[in-house]
Parts: C-alpha cells; structure tokens; sequence
C-alpha cells in the first residue's frame, strides 16, 4: 500500500465540510507558517521537497516561487490552475469536489509564502458544479478567519476568488488562462516576459496547477525531507492519475512516484488489469498531448528496463521510444482499440481548442483533423501520412504555446510507432469501416 | 562590454534587449527574413512564425527553432537565417496559409503589392499539397464604408488590423472572434465597417498585408507613377503624407513610418479627404464682380483692378483703411508675404490670421508667463510622462493622431485629467473628469492651485530659482472662496482635489489645451494658469512635461510666427518698439506705420464705423466662421473692396468684389509649422489646376504690381529672406529641413529645440499672476433671459467650415451638424433625437437637428459649425477676450423650442 498525502482522508464522512476538515487536521499548514512568521522559509521547505509542477510540464514548483519578482509597492498574486481540460485528465476535478479545503488550505499557505495578498482559482467551465463547492468552502473559511483581513491575528491579508472560465481548453495555458482571468481574449501571450515577472494584471505572479497547490499542504505539515523521501531521484512525493480505458478499475489513484507501470496497470490496488481478459495494446500515459507508447514500450525502456512512474523513467528513451508523466491522464488501450480512431478523436479536440493565433497550429490542427477523417473514412491516400508527419513538424515547437506541442505529439507518435495501421486503414478502407474484418486482420479475438 | 551574437557564424554587436528580427534586419537587411505578423508601427506578435529562426549555442550545434520577432537575442548564441531546416519550415508554414487563401493573384487588388505574394515567392511555394477543405474564401465582401472595404476571404489571420485599431488608433473595433480555424476577424459587434463605431482612420487598411482591408483608393497597392512626401494640410498635428500620383493625378494617401510626428498613422481627413483638390467646384479663374455677378477676368485685369482700387483708396482714407486677414492654412513664407505686403507696400499694421479666433489668448498668456507663445515640448514626450491633463480640447476629433496617442498612453494606466463640459471620448478614459460649466475655466483652475498650495505640493526650489510673483500670487489663490468657485463651476471640490494632488504628485505631468481654453472672455487668464500650474508643480523645460496648446490649423503657429499679427511683426517682434521698427524699415526697405493694427473683430468695428474700407482674405470663410454672422456680413458690405484668395466660392467669397483662385496644399510647395513648433516641408505633389495659382506667387505678383520687387515665390529663396528677420528660423534652410523638419528656434548652425525653458525663461524668470474669476457678460447680461449654455465643438469627420471635408465623402460618413442635448432638457421641450431645434440667441435664430445625449450635462448644449446650412454662427456672441480678442464660441446664452420648420436661416 503506498503512502497517501492528499487523498488519505478522502473516504471520510464529511470531508468536504470545515468542520470535519478541520477535525482531522486541516488548516494546520496556514497556522505554521503564519506563527513561523517566515515565508522564505516555507519557500525553502518547498523547495526541499523536491515538488515538480503536477500540471504536466514538472517543473520544480520552489524554483518557480523564487523566480517571483518583487519590486516595491506591487502586488503580487498567485493563480491556481483549475482549468483541468485534458482529455483523460481528471484529478484536479475529484480532489477540488471531494476535498476543496485542501486546495483552499493550499491557496492560503502558498500565498503567504508569495507576499501575494489575493490570489484566484481560475476553474474550467465545465467544472460548474465544482464551483459551488469551491465557493462554499472558501466561504466557510471567511467565516472561520482564514481568509480575508488580518488572519488569526497575524497580520497577513488574504482574498481568494475563484473565476469560471467559459469552455476553452487553451485557457489552461498559464498565459491564456490570464489574459482570460483579465476579462479578455484567452489567447496566449508571448514570452518573455514571464509571468513571475509581469503577469496578472502586469504583475508578478505565480500560476500552479491544482495538485501542486494541494501538495504544499503536507510539505508544510511533514516537512520538504519528508515529502522528498518519497519516490525516486528527482520525482519525489506523491501524485495523482486518472486513469481511463480498458482497464477494470478506472478512476484516480494517488500514487508514490516509482511505482512500476507494470504494477499500477496490472495490480488489483490500482487498475486491476485490462477488462475482458484482453491483451494490452498502447498507453497514453500523461494526458492526450503525450506520445502513445505500445505496449511494449510502455512497460519496458527500449534498453529493457522496466519502466517505472517518474517523469524521468516514461521519458527515458526521449520521444522516439518514451513518453512523459505529462499530467498524469493515462489511457489505457486493449488490443480491440483503433489507435488511429483514438487519434481522431485528439485531433478533433485540437483543432477544435487551438486558439487560431499562430498559423502553423491554426491550420495544422485542421488539416491533421481533416487528413485523419478522410483516411478513417476510407479516402487515404499513402502521401497523406508524410503530409501528416510535415505537418506535426511544422506545429512542434513552432508555436507561441505548448498547444501545438500537444497536438503535434501524438500524431506524431502514432505515426511513429502505428504507421502499419495507418497503411492498413489506406489501403484496405473496407477495414475501416467493418470492425470484424478489422480484428481479424489484426489477429484479434473478439471477446 | 559590447555583446556580440553571430548571425549565419559573422559575429555582430547586439544592443540590450532587442529582438533577433530587428538584430538581423539591422546587420543583414531588412527582407533578408521573411515576415508576416510583424509591422514597423506594431508590437511583436508572433503570429505567423514565418520569421523563425534556428538558434544553436555554439556554432552549428543543437538547434532550436525560434520565432525572431519576439524572441530577444542572447548573447553568443548563433542565429542561423536560412538553414535547409528553416526554409522548409517557412516553406510548409506559407503553404498551410495558402490553403485558405483564393489564388487569384491576378485579378487581386494587392497583386504584386501583396506581401503574402511576396513571402510565397521567397520561400518558393510551388504547389499547395493538401486536398479540398473547408475553406473561408466565400466570405462576402464589405463595401459598405465611404472609405473602407474589406474582402475577407483573403485574410490570413495576422492580426495586424486588430492590432492597428488597438495599439495605433486605440478604437478596439476589430477584433478576432471563434477559435482556432474558425477565428476571424470581425468589425464591433460582428458588423460592417459603416455600422461599426470605425473612426475610418485607416491604419487597419495600411497595416493588411493582403487586400483583406483595404479602402476604396486602394492606397496600399495603387502602382503609383510618383510617391511625394508632404504634410497635412488639415490640423496643427502636421502629419506626414506619402501623396502617390499617377499622371499627375493624385490616387491615394499613405502615412510614413518614419515620420516622427505620425508614426505610419494619421486620421481620415488626413488619409482619406483629399478628393476636394480636383473637385468640379474649385475656382479656376480670377473674377471680378460686376453689377452683382461674378464675370471671369485675366489675372493681369484683377491685379490692375485690385491695385488700382488699393491705390485710390490709400490716398482717400490713408493706409489704415486697407487690412489683410491672413491664413493659417498657407505657408509660412506666403504668410510672411501677406504681412510684408500690408506692411511695406501699404503701409499699414492691419494684419492679422485666424489664429485670433483661436489661439491668440494662448499666445499671449504663455507670451506674458513663459516669454513664449509656443508649444514647450513636443507630442512623443508622452511617451516619457505620468500624468496627462487636457483641458478644453477634444483631441480625438480635432487632433485625432495626438488623441489616439493620449489615449494609448491612458489606457497603458497613466492618469489622465480631462477638463471639459463634455463627456468627450478622452473623457470616457479619464481618471478624473471635471465636467464644468463652459466659461469656467478660471474658477476652477484657481481651486486646482488652491489644493495644490494648501496640500503643500508646490515644486518650491523651481519656484525659488525659476520664477517670481510667487509670494503674492499664493496669498490671492489661498484668499479664493471655494465654495462660491465650487458652486459656479458645478464641480465637486473633493474631486477638483484629487485631480490637482494627481497632477501635483506625478513626477511628470503634461498639459495640453484647446480651444475650450481660449475661446472665452477670459481666455487669456486660463492659458496663464494652466501655465502657472506648470510652473508650481516645476513641470516645465525638461522631458515629459510642459505646456503644450493643440494649435488647430496646420499652420496657426507659422502665421503667428511670420507675423501675421497687428502688434508684433515677422518674429514677435513688438512693431512699436522704435529700434524694432528701424530694424524691419531697413530690412523691407519700406517706410513702417509704428503704431498697432486692427485685430480682426476690430477690422469689422472699423468698417461699421466706415474707417475700414478694403479687406484682403486668404483662404478663409469669416462668414460661416466669425461669431455673430449678421455683425459680419452687415461689416463686409460697408467695404468698397473685398479681395478673397480662394478655392472654393464660400460664404464669405460671395460677398467679394475680387475672387482671386489660389492653390491648394497639394499644388505648391512651402514649410508648415505644427503645434510643436516642428517647421516641415510641405512638397508640391501635382501642378496647380489650371488657372490658379499658388497663394504665395499671388501676393508676390500684386507687390509687384504694385511697385515692390520681390522675386517670385520660392520656399528656398524665401526662407533665406526669412531667416534674416525671424530670430528663431536664423538656421531654417530649405535644403537642410530633411524628412522630418526641425523644431524652433534653429540655430545658425542648424540644431533646433525640442523642450523650451530647459535653463531660463525666454523672459528670464517665470511670472505668476494672480486673476479671480469673472463672470463673461453674455451670461450676466443674457443669461436670465435665455437660460441654456450653448457651446462649440467639432466632429472627427469635418474641418471647420468644411470647405474642403464637405467636398469628400467625409459628407457621407457625417451629413449635418447636431445639437448635443441631455435627455433631461430634450424631455423638457418634447424633443426627439434627429427632431429640429430652433435655438435662439440675442443675435438671432438657427435651426439644429438634435441629437439626444448625456454627454453633456443638463442646461448645456454644444454643436458644430461644419455646415453652411445651418450657420450657427448666427447666435454666437460678441464677447471676446479682452487682451487676445479671441471671440467666445464656447459660451452663448441660448433658448431652445422644437421646431416645425425645416432648415431655416434667419
């Protein structure tokens, strides 16, 4: 049984609630440090603990905060990533609608460590349920002096907003997701200057995502060592995946990082195994922008090691053999799955989520849609899987935002490691169409 | 330590913080990488990533691909241009765009303008790979705009036009709408440009780069025989115009880049209303009036009749019978003819230029506190300051490329202050409004000083060192009584406190004033305060800062230079001072009149009085544009000869016994002088219409004429003349005036000035004084009676009298002039927006249609005078200021009632 930090108290009765938060602990976090009157500090405890940003780009979260400019008289504000839109990606969600206190409680202690003296929880639009609750529990944390004017005596001032966004997947890109926090067009903005320089409001400010907010809180509690002496190398503590497809126990699970993938997918504490009895066929294992690995390469490194859940190990082999811990969204596939449908459906949502602004990813996304329609409609042709690959290249990398990395990489990858069912499907379109003949030509028993 | 950075491995000095595009541009050449997104006039975007490059930290090693438009350039790091790898990216990148792009170059407007074309051609696209697809090449074309069109379905998504309208004009009507392929550019809420809010400035069309917006003279793409550099011929901003013509023609208008004064902008008079040049209603020969009809003469027979008239009537009434009202639309150097002609071939003061009925109060209060009557700094220096404060002027109408810079700068954060009885655009962006009643400007710029001395904020070692008269003054503006100016005003005192602290505590705060300062009985008091606030905040003769007029007239600062004024000659010099006035006897090589002319408003007295009898008017309609018109037309039929220089027959020109058909600012060649004192060479574009000549030569022949020699007309010659007797033009020199001119004073050696009183004043200290508010006595004679306040302003679409604007399709952007009307008052009278008011003054009566409006407050109302029409100037008063004789527009007291009749002129 691996150690849980941020979901341990999930199955409690009442958690959600500030009274049973409380009881079993909450707040605890805000009232170290602001007794311990010392932010650098907490900045340094974060720092120890080796946390990396949970949002899927892993950066080290106190390398981030001690990037904070701060000049004299401006504020300065943290943001919270809430923006959880991934396809396959739904942890942010289940921990702010089982445990919003935590990420409250997080909001508060991660401020104080900032200077910032507001800070905003920006929310997907879909998530509006998960806003009531939100807005309950930092009421309730106004009315128990969390938040607001002088909290518990100590001086410190703190308000939290939570802003809803209006249903654009770009709004998760931390540049976007302030342009969008600002009342304007959520197109990203270009870099420099960054956001820990001028950010909100042209202010220095800090955008985490979710999960990394809700980590500080055990951080501050357990101390950075203890955090750090969790996991493997350099991706300590724990972290949470949602984990989605074929598999008999879909759900999110809070993992200590190195547990082997081998494990997570196959073991009855995790996913239990693929359902039907059916062979394992590919992963997507951070969240649809991530390369799809085979199976084969997701449960071993192309050296033959096995493969274990750090953003190091599903990174080994760089992207021609690897993938990344991205955000933790993992997709499991069976041996009945169409790689290429599932890419379909990720380059519909790209193309559907670009925000039109750089004409590689404006264009690309549209053409990968409309070349992968027309092949899964029977009317590839085989020029058009190079065109596909020119295209990905143009996107990769090429653009304002990691949006076209996003939808760069899984065609890519796909091509990479699928290119026989993209030939299958262009030169045998009946294949496409006739699932039987499909499984059958793959050697698939149908179950 | 110079950085340096290599480019395709040749090592280069980088600069600190620029970017790798204008790193390259700069060693390189400028189309060396190829862009899209990118515009001189625009921040970086990187949009189109056509401008990637490859960048590796040693030589030819790992490579990252970057875009070099926003990306700054790191120091040792090798920039590698055009790599196998970058050209095949720009290659697939053009290609996407031109999958949703008509290639029908060929029948294009831009062809072989286009820089999408230009792009293409360069990365060698040479097949378009992708099959059919959605596509947006049928969305309709817009030709709903007098100006502006668009065709959509050849837009690539740069987002230069939005940009435009955001950063350069700050109008924020284009904007993108959906998302990602489906993201498009829409105009306000998803309009056509004739129904969008567009303030048709054009800087959306100039900055496309295909022909996705464009306007209807296609000024982008027109395959122009010539391209002429000139200035604008509408207000003081003195823009910069790149006049193309085809034959002789002209066929379109576009704003240079590297102009200092518009930066690649300008407004829709200046782009776009041109047309009146060639219209069919300009005059084309001489015409003398015979029993009360206009018959066309040679000039030799006008000139022999003019000066045959002038002569008689010299030798019955003596010299001063004869005046001249010179034109701030004309040259300097025909400006300075026109006074020299009064002066040394008639022999008389009477001179004088429109900038009497609009900035002569500012020229003598900032004269009396400063020892200047001019701009202290210049319009870029809003770039450097914190505070801006504008007051009695709606730049976004009447300098729309100044406006739309103060209006940059405020919605960037800094404060800005607006003093003015209309909520205008500026207002609406305004931290501080004070929307005070017209013709109380000095009541409440004493309260302004009053808080800024009772909070302690006076800048006191520039007081000490700079200036005198301060003690005094402080203990008169600490003796005004608050509650009265608060009362008259109708300005809150908590808010006129808050304005005055932001405007005292801000490191650098500028001024600027219209024509809502001047134009008023005390219009010369107000200049001086707004110049004493300057001095007490020490914001004066450093960067950022000043005192800076919105001169309305492309040259009202020249003509007031040239000395075209009745009291001071060519230079300001005074023309009673006995050695001046031996100075300019030896110069002209004329005998000189010593005593002071007639001001304009005193030249009507005069003919009234039947002392004046022969009025010489260059290019301006006194009818349609003096207040009190009755007065004025009754005071031109007493003369025996009205001379008009025109090209257009105006109201004013029916009256004349003479019309003599002058040039316009495309046709001749001369210097403007802008609200900055920036002398600009206006370049002559196409010939003069045939018949007509340009105003300058004509004054120079009728000197001839009449017994003076003077070479013909020439801006080089004459500015050498002018640069003898005019201290401050001591180093203008035609040829050396370059692109963008050069601020006075010039030095003999050539450098000019862009801040004034850096060290001392030009009357050595500054001088405080002290002036309480007076009531103007239109309101304490008239005001019972008729109990509204009717003031003036101006609409964006029209020039003054609108000669010139009226003959474009400026007139069909904006047909009429209004009457602006809070709802309060038009529910009063049963008055509905586009319904006729009848106003009423003591003067007489007009017709206005209203427009309803809470832009200005109840009991006021403003209009224009645009329109012949309507000639509003029928009610305006006689009050004027009483040094400058600046007439006060801006408070007449009215009564209002609907109207049943149609348009009416009483």
């Amino acid at each position: 049984m691996g150690k849980k930090l941020l979901l341990k108290n999930i199955d409690i009765p009442g958690i959600s609630s500030y009274e049973v938060y409380r009881r079993e602990g909450g707040y605890k976090s805000v009232e170290k440090v602001l007794a311990e009157k010392n932010p650098e500090a907490v900045v340094e405890e974060v720092k120890k603990s080796g946390l990396r940003g949970r949002g899927g780009a892993g950066f080290p979260t106190g390398m981030k905060w001690s990037f904070l400019a701060k000049p004299e008289g401006v504020p300065r504000y943290l943001v919270c990533n809430a923006d959880e839109s991934e396809p396959g990606t739904f942890k942010d969600r289940y921990l702010m609608e089982h445990i919003p206190h935590l990420l409250v409680e997080g909001m508060i202690t991660s401020s104080y460590a900032l200077g910032a003296n507001k800070s905003f929880i920006y929310i997907r639009g879909e998530y509006f349920y998960v806003l009531r609750i939100l807005e309950k529990a930092i009421k309730e944390a106004y009315d128990n002096g969390w938040l607001g004017k002088n909290i518990k005596g100590s001086g410190f001032d703190h308000d939290l907003y939570v802003q809803i966004g209006a249903g654009a997947y770009i709004c998760g890109e931390e540049t976007a997701l302030l342009e969008s926090l600002e009342g304007n067009r959520g197109n990203p903005r270009i870099k420099p200057p960054f956001p820990a320089v001028a950010g909100l409001y042209g202010c220095p400010t800090v955008v985490n995502n979710v999960e990394t907010i809700a980590a500080v809180v055990p951080i501050i509690n357990d101390g950075g060592e203890a955090y750090a002496a969790i996991g493997v190398e350099r991706s300590t503590g724990t972290k949470l995946i949602s984990a989605s497809g074929h598999i008999k126990k879909p759900g999110v699970y809070e993992i200590e990082l190195g547990l082997p993938v081998e494990e997570f997918i196959f073991s009855d504490e995790y996913c239990g195994g693929i359902i039907n009895g059916r062979k394992l066929k590919a992963v997507v294992a951070g969240g649809s922008s991530v390369p799809v690995l085979p199976a084969e390469l997701i449960l071993k490194t192309a050296a033959g090691t096995p493969r274990i859940m750090t953003y190091e190990s599903l990174a080994d082999g760089g992207f021609a053999t690897g993938t990344m811990l991205g955000s933790g969204g993992f997709i499991v596939m069976d041996e009945t799955a169409s790689v290429l449908r599932n890419l379909h459906t990720f380059a519909r949502f790209y193309h559907h989520e670009s925000c039109g602004q750089c004409s590689p990813c404006r264009e690309g996304t549209r053409w990968m849609d409309q070349i992968l329609s027309n092949i899964l409609k029977g009317n590839g042709k085989m020029k058009d899987i190079e065109l596909l690959w020119d295209i990905q290249g143009n996107i990769e990398g090429k653009t304002i935002c990691p949006l076209g990395d996003a939808a760069a990489w899984p065609v890519a990858s796909a091509i990479r490691h699928f290119r026989k069912e993209f030939e299958e499907f262009i030169e045998n379109p009946a294949a496409v169409k006739d699932v039987k003949h499909y499984y059958s030509v793959n050697n698939i028993s149908e179950a | 330590m110079n950085q340096t950075a290599y480019i395709n491995d040749v090592a280069y000095t980088i600069e600190p913080g620029e970017t790798m595009l204008s790193f390259i541009r700069k060693h390189i050449g400028k189309s060396h990488v190829p862009t899209l997104c990118d515009a001189p006039n625009l921040d970086p975007f990187g949009a189109c990533r056509v401008c990637c490059v490859d960048v590796a930290l040693t030589p030819g090693g790992n490579m990252k691909t970057m875009a070099s438009c926003h990306t700054p350039v790191i120091a040792n790091s090798y920039i590698y241009t055009e790599n196998d790898r970058i050209q095949k990216l720009r290659k697939n990148i053009v290609e996407l765009v031109l999958t949703d792009h008509p290639l029908d170059c060929l029948t294009c407007e831009v062809n072989g303008n286009c820089e999408l074309q230009t792009v293409a051609a360069k990365v060698g696209i040479r097949d378009v790979r992708y099959p059919e697809g959605k596509n947006h090449l049928h969305t309709p074309k817009d030709r709903s705009h007098a100006y502006m069109t668009s065709d959509l379905s050849k837009c690539i998504n740069c987002g230069r036009c939005v940009r435009a309208c955001d950063e350069v004009q700050g109008e924020l009507i284009l904007s993108f709408a959906g998302r990602g392929f489906d993201s498009h550019i829409v105009k306000g809420f998803d309009q056509s440009f004739a129904e969008s809010d567009c303030v048709s400035c054009g800087a959306c069309a100039q900055a496309c780069p295909t022909s996705a917006i464009s306007d209807i003279f296609e000024s982008k793409s027109i395959n122009f025989t010539e391209k002429t550099r000139t200035v604008c011929t509408y207000c003081g901003v003195g823009c910069n115009l790149d006049v193309a013509t085809i034959n002789g023609k002209v066929k379109s208008i576009q704003a240079p880049y590297d102009a200092e004064v518009n930066i690649g902008h300008t407004c829709l008079k200046g782009r776009y209303a041109f047309s009146f040049y060639n219209h069919g209603d300009r005059l084309r020969s001489p015409l003398i009036k015979r029993n009360g009809r206009f018959e066309e003469v040679s000039w030799d027979e006008a000139y022999d009749y003019i000066a045959d008239k002038l002569t008689a009537i010299k030798a019955q009434y003596g010299p001063d019978a004869i005046g001249a009202i010179s034109s701030a639309r004309c040259t300097n150097e025909e400006n300075y003819l026109m006074q020299k002609f009064i002066r040394a071939v008639i022999g008389t003061n009477n001179v004088d230029s429109c900038a009497r009925v609009c900035h002569s109060p500012t020229a003598i209060g900032m004269q009396k506190t400063f020892g200047t009557g001019a701009a202290t700094n210049s319009i870029e220096e809003l770039e450097d300051t914190h505070c801006m404060m504008v007051i009695g002027a709606n730049p976004t109408s009447a300098h729309p490329v100044t406006g739309s810079k103060i209006k940059q700068q405020a919605m960037r954060g800094k404060t800005l202050i607006v003093i003015d009885p209309r909520r205008t655009d500026l207002a609406k962006y305004a931290h501080y409004h004070l929307q005070l009643r017209p013709g109380t400007n000095v009541a409440l710029l004493n309260m302004m000083l009053y808080y800024i001395i009772a909070e302690g904020l006076e800048a006191k070692e520039f007081i000490d060192k700079r200036t005198e008269g301060y003690d005094e003054f402080r203990t008169q503006v600490l003796n005004i009584d608050l509650s009265k100016m608060e009362e008259i005003t109708g300005v809150d005192r908590a808010l006129v406190k808050k304005a005055a602290i932001a405007y005292a505590t801000a490191p650098l705060a500028m001024s600027f004033h219209g024509l809502g300062v001047t134009e008023h009985f005390q219009g010369t008091y107000a200049v001086m305060q707004i110049a004493d606030l300057a001095m007490i905040t020490g914001n004066i003769g450093k960067k950022g800062c000043g005192v800076n007029p919105l001169r309305g007239q492309n040259n009202v600062q020249g003509a007031a230079d040239m000395g075209a004024q009745p009291y001071q000659g060519a230079g300001y010099l005074d023309v009673t001072d006995p050695e001046i006035h031996k100075r300019y006897e030896a110069f002209y090589g004329a005998k000189l009149p010593m005593h002071e002319g007639y001001k304009i408003p005193e030249m009507y007295d005069a003919a009234l009085e039947g002392k004046f009898k022969a009025l010489w008017l260059i290019g301006e309609d006194i009818v349609q544009t003096e207040p009190n018109t009755n007065k004025v037309k009754a005071s031109l039929e007493q003369l025996d000869l009205l001379v008009v220089q025109e090209i257009f027959m105006t109201e004013t020109a029916s009256f004349a016994d003479v019309i003599l058909p002058a040039a316009t600012f495309l046709e001749k060649s001369g210097t403007f002088t802008n609200g900055e004192r920036r002398i600009q060479r206006v370049n002559q574009v196409v010939k003069p219409l045939e018949g007509t000549k340009p105003d300058g030569q004509i004054i120079v022949e009728i000197m001839n004429r009449m017994g003076y020699a003077q070479p013909d007309y020439h801006p080089d010659t004459m500015l050498q003349e002018i640069s003898q007797i005019v201290p401050f033009f001591k180093g203008v020199k035609w040829n050396e005036l370059g692109i963008n001119g050069k601020q006075w004073p010039v030095k003999e050696d050539g450098t000019d000035t862009r801040i004034l009183h850096t060290e001392t004043f030009t009357r050595g200290k500054g001088k405080f004084r002290f002036k309480d508010f007076t009531e103007t006595e239109e309101i304490t004679t008239y005001g019972k009676q008729y109990p509204y306040i009717l003031t003036t302003n101006r609409e964006l679409e029209h020039y003054n009298a609108g000669t010139m604007t009226r003959r474009t399709n400026n007139a069909i952007i904006l047909s009429d002039d209004y009457l602006l009307i809070n709802p309060n008052d038009a529910v009063k009278h049963a008055i509905n927006n586009g319904d006729m008011v009848c106003i009423e003054s003591p003067r007489g009566k007009v017709d206005v249609k209203a427009r309803v409006t809470d832009e200005v407050k109840p009991g006021i109302l403003s209009t224009t005078f645009h329109f012949p029409e309507v000639m509003i100037n029928i009610v305006t008063s006689d009050v004027h200021d009483e040094h400058a004789k600046c007439p006060e527009y801006k408070v007449v007291s009215v009564n209002i009632r609907k109207s049943k009749g149609k348009y009416k002129v009483t």
